[in-house]
């Protein structure tokens, strides 16, 4: 997979590195953003009241 | 497709599946504190610039006002003021206090927000909508994460008999005692925040606090629940109430 990618990065190695940091970067920010915030609550340590049942009934 | 390919395919995906997992695991313990963090600053901010700009609409009660029932029930250590007249409504998702325990630490402030939304929440303490409001008969109901995003309650279970939990609107200091050991409960257990909840020990109305937070300390079987008692009032004019003096 990896060696696919590489594989297909246009220019010489020094730019393919570049452009995979700045993907792999890319990656990171959109996971931080998008992705974990929206997995994140289906973990326990957001329930910290009482009343989750009633809540779900509102 | 040789057995290379399959190996070293299988290879990437668990290289790749264990980088995500520790990216998740640094962004769950650290950066939604980072992220809190500034949002409770944010959140503290915004009540500071609205105390310093209006001298807080309403709020102090009527000096003439009920405050003169003389003695108040005892036990129930009632301060002088039966709510201040009409105010306006806390509003879902903004903060309206500034919470301080001592026994969470000298700079331990945090702002309590209207409302137990899990946005609210990222922010700061939740206000139990529909409790009471603060300083007012019957029960301030305010919800906090234990971990993650800042871990505002981590050291919920070392609160204590005596310990105060002080509270400012921006014209008033109310300091609230904790009155039992942390309490374990259910999560369905609602009672913990009625007006006069069953299992604190209080057999009558009063002006009472109590804190909700997940138990154990990464997990959501159980909760924990803080019960307090107003203390004392005093206006913010007058300085630091002796409870944050040290």
């Amino acid at each position: 997979m990896y060696g696919w990618i590489w594989r297909h990065l246009p220019g010489n190695a020094w730019v393919k590195a570049l452009i995979s940091l700045v993907l792999a970067l890319a990656i990171v920010f959109l996971l931080f953003q998008y992705v974990f915030p929206w997995a994140e609550p289906l973990l326990p340590f957001n329930d910290v009241t009482v009343d989750q049942g009633m809540r779900a009934v509102r | 497709m040789s057995v290379r390919w399959i190996v070293r395919t299988f290879s990437e995906l668990c290289l790749t599946v264990g980088s995500l997992i520790v990216l998740f695991v640094v962004y769950v313990l650290f950066w939604t504190g980072v992220r809190a963090d500034s949002a409770m600053d944010g959140e503290l901010g915004k009540l500071a610039e609205r105390w310093a700009t209006g001298p807080v609409a309403a709020a102090s009660p009527a000096p003439g006002g009920p405050s003169q029932d003389g003695t108040t029930s005892p036990g129930a250590g009632d301060p002088q003021d039966d709510g201040p007249p009409p105010q306006p409504a806390y509003r879902d998702g903004e903060p309206f206090a500034v919470m301080y325990i001592p026994r969470f630490g000298g700079d331990w402030a945090k702002p309590v927000l209207e409302g137990t939304a899990t946005g609210t929440l990222q922010k700061g303490l939740g206000h139990y909508d529909g409790t009471a409001r603060l300083g007012a008969t019957g029960n301030f109901a305010v919800a906090g994460h234990r971990r993650t995003y800042g871990d505002p309650f981590k050291d919920f279970p070392r609160l204590r008999p005596g310990d105060a939990v002080v509270i400012s609107d921006g014209t008033t200091w109310f300091t609230y005692r904790i009155d039992k050991r942390p309490y374990r409960t259910s999560p369905g257990d609602i009672g913990v925040i009625d007006p006069v909840p069953r299992a604190s020990g209080y057999d009558g109305p009063g002006r009472y606090l109590t804190l909700t937070t997940c138990e154990p300390e990464w997990g959501h079987s159980h909760r924990l629940i803080a019960w307090a008692h107003l203390d004392a009032t005093e206006p913010v004019a007058g300085g630091r109430p002796s409870a944050l003096r040290s």
